[in-house]
């Protein structure tokens, strides 16, 4: 009998079988023990009156804000816990929302056609809400020595990213720096190996914007090969740091210390840096609400087109909480209402921006948020 | 044998004599009973699951499917130009951390059996315990503050000086986030399983043999050559190959340290040309996969299972192979020596008398690694009757 050969397959079979099924979070609503008082009005929430536990996950971009917010919630609410797994990722997050093991999910894209569908089956004929809580930008990183600030318009961008400029000197670079010494350094871009939702708003900008330059569909893997594909943000903020003559994209509030480029607006001749303003701005300037045919949902489609003025920053990124209209149980209808309320308020938003690097979600977007959220229950 | 005494214990005592079994026993057996079973039913339930969640993709039409052909999946014939390249990636990254590391895993288990004193050598092999206890992750983290740059300099003269190999060529990594980084780092990874199976069977080789070896002249490097590789080189086969299924299954360090694109590329050297391996692939992609993207890529797990198990059955067939020519050849060495010299035919009957304790030895050591225990010594023991 070749029992332990056998078992040494099945050991490592097993390992992969493990490492595969971890998505099957097992999560599960820990249902309320006492119910809550409703709450019509989302800003203002008893907080003494709730308890429980919220289970969600999802995209990684939020989760510097949803700790942010979970520890000033449970705060304030002291019977409530609240656990939001970030190793999901946007894509998975969602899957576990639809099997019915989160409350909410976070995602950087909202629901698809088909998930709209299934949406129905977990939540109901009134379908789920895409509610963009939350605010960011998409910060062009890049580490040249000799070079601390660096315009870089559109097209060099897409050029750049296309692998069609290969040095520092390029032409093209040193037309949007004149004045700037720039070295003959051949550059490393650098992209994120795993999907990723700022890939996916990445190459949204670049293809609306240079649709005859980057001529790759948008989507959450990066297209390209030939670049040096790291995982995770902090993978292509690290490997941007150590090299010379990298250039890479992350979320706005990952970059940490490093040098992000300032981006033209539009086709003009301004270059804007990231702030969290700019980026409000630009939400304001090019989020549209994409009809879905649910009612109350927030799904946003952005034209990055629309980006003009100065005082917008050109690569915004958006980020969901989804939740459904109709909970299974409508105590945790109450308590996860309670939550993404308070995420949506002035004060939640203060709170991402102030300790998460995010930006403010404009406050007429925070007041459909409040009217949608009343559907809630 | 028609009468059993208590002088052969593997044989059953009459039912009169045998202890009553108390529930103890019973509930003891039932127990490793079951855990023995549960092996049996994890591996098919593994094995169903993957089948069943990967036949969707498998099946599905690649070109026009719309799911397939967003986000990681897109652009692809079918499966199997999908995970060809996965497959390369994998076992090319494997090979080179199987050729960087297994000398010296080698190299490592004969120190410590036959060089070192004794106390650093107990010193040694608990270091090298320690580092199979390093979680993976450490591992690739470590490789991409270490290993990366480390490896620059030496990248860059490969490059330089050896760009005409094709292994060598392209255009030089500068961030070091190259398929050699993964592999050196990988090949740490298997030392200690390497080092710790092979310094067993070194250890295990008989006195009587290293002894007749040096007493007929030998140095010791000609000692360990004549007595040692051969007594044990079927068990570093099996230890190799061991690693090389380590290597195989390896996710989260080349998923941190490669930069990886699904092509087939022998390149080592370069940024984008780094062959993806199946399970970083995984890894990388699982999150954001839609669910017949998920199914793809069970599927390429799938396929990794299968790998592994042809890896396992392939250390098998060598390492039965490998101990069988060995003793062939012994025996036709030790025939050929001229029987005049009385202290030769000393040493060769000691040799011959030393199989029978070899055979117990090895048997042993094979029962540390694959456990073929009865089929192993069976073999030996024939041929040593013969």
């Amino acid at each position: 009998m070749k029992l332990k050969n056998v078992a040494a397959v099945g050991s490592l079979a097993l390992v992969t079988a493990l490492a595969l099924s971890s998505c099957a979070s097992s999560g599960g609503d820990a249902g309320s023990t006492d119910s809550a008082t409703p709450t019509s009005a989302a800003p203002t929430i008893d907080f003494a009156s709730l308890s429980g536990t919220i289970t969600a996950g999802g995209s990684s971009a939020q989760a510097n804000a949803e700790a942010a917010w979970i520890t000033a919630f449970t705060a304030q609410a002291k019977g409530v816990t609240i656990n939001y797994d970030k190793s999901q990722g946007s894509g998975g997050g969602v899957t576990n929302w639809l099997a019915g093991s989160y409350d909410f999910a976070g995602s950087d894209s909202p629901l698809k056609d088909d998930q709209i569908t299934q949406s129905q089956t977990l939540c109901g004929p009134g379908g789920a809400l895409n509610l963009p809580v939350y605010l960011d930008g998409v910060a062009v990183i890049y580490n040249l020595a000799g070079v601390t600030d660096l315009n870089l318009s559109s097209a060099t961008i897409a050029k750049i990213f296309s692998l069609q400029i290969t040095t520092w000197n390029d032409p093209a670079i040193a037309a949007d720096n004149p004045g700037v010494t720039l070295p003959s350094t051949p550059i490393t871009t650098v992209t994120r190996s795993d999907g990723s939702g700022t890939t996916t708003n990445f190459t949204n900008y670049l293809s609306q914007t240079q649709p005859s330059i980057w001529t790759n569909a948008p989507g959450n893997a990066w297209p390209i090969a030939g670049s040096s594909a790291q995982q995770g943000g902090s993978g292509v903020v690290n490997t941007v740091k150590a090299g010379d003559g990298t250039i890479g994209y992350a979320d706005h509030s990952a970059i940490g210390d490093l040098t992000a480029a300032n981006v033209q607006v539009g086709t003009g001749t301004d270059f804007v840096a990231f702030s969290a303003e700019g980026a409000s701005n630009a939400f304001t300037a090019a989020a549209t609400t994409v009809d879905t045919g649910v009612e109350g949902d927030l799904a946003q489609k952005i034209d990055y087109t629309a980006i003009t003025d100065a005082d917008a920053y050109p690569i915004p990124l958006i980020s969901y909480q989804i939740l459904c209209t109709t909970f299974a149980d409508e105590a945790q209808g109450e308590l996860t209402k309670a939550f993404v309320s308070y995420v949506a308020s002035d004060q939640g938003q203060q709170i991402s921006a102030k300790n998460a690097g995010a930006a403010p979600i404009p406050a007429d977007m925070l007041a459909q948020i409040a009217t949608s959220l009343e559907l809630v229950k | 044998m028609s009468k059993p005494g208590p002088s052969s214990p593997q044989q059953r005592a009459p039912k009169g004599m045998r202890a009553k079994a108390r529930p103890a026993d019973r509930i003891f057996l039932g127990l490793s009973t079951g855990s023995a079973a549960s092996i049996m039913v994890i591996l098919a339930g593994v094995a169903l699951f993957l089948i069943i969640q990967a036949v969707p993709a498998i099946m599905a039409d690649w070109q026009n499917n719309p799911e397939l052909n967003e986000g990681p999946t897109s652009g692809y014939a079918n499966f199997w130009t999908y995970v060809g390249p996965l497959i390369f990636g994998t076992l090319f990254a494997s090979a080179i951390a199987l050729i960087i590391g297994a000398p010296i895993a080698i190299g490592i288990a004969l120190f410590i059996s036959h060089y070192a004193p004794r106390r650093l050598a107990g010193i040694l092999g608990y270091l090298v315990d320690l580092l199979a206890a390093v979680p993976s992750i450490v591992f690739g983290l470590w490789g991409i503050i270490v290993i990366r740059p480390f490896l620059l300099p030496l990248s860059d003269w490969l490059n330089t000086y050896l760009g005409w190999i094709p292994f060598f060529g392209g255009t030089v990594s500068t961030t070091g986030s190259t398929i050699l980084a993964g592999a050196v780092v990988l090949a740490v990874m298997i030392l200690p399983i390497i080092t710790s199976i092979s310094r067993e069977i070194f250890l295990q080789t008989p006195r009587l043999h290293e002894e007749a070896a040096l007493a007929l002249g030998a140095t010791k490097w000609e000692m360990i050559k004549m007595a040692v590789f051969p007594y044990g080189r079927s068990g570093v086969i099996s230890a190799t190959l061991l690693g090389l299924g380590r290597a195989l299954g390896e996710t989260m360090a080349i998923a941190l340290i490669i930069s990886p694109a699904i092509l087939v590329s022998v390149r080592m050297l370069t940024e984008g040309e780094n062959s993806q391996t199946i399970a970083a692939n995984i890894a990388l992609n699982f999150p954001i996969a839609t669910t017949l993207q998920r199914e793809a890529l069970i599927g390429t797990g799938l396929l990794l299972f299968v790998i592994s198990l042809a890896v396992n059955m392939l250390a098998r067939i060598i390492a039965g192979r490998a101990g069988k020519s060995a003793l062939k050849k012994r025996k036709k060495m030790l025939a050929q020596l001229p029987p005049s010299d009385p202290s030769t035919v000393l040493a060769v009957d000691d040799v011959l008398a030393g199989r029978a304790t070899a055979a117990q030895a090895t048997t042993g050591a094979a029962a540390a690694i694959d456990g073929d225990e009865t089929e192993t010594s069976k073999e030996e023991r024939e041929g040593n009757d013969a």
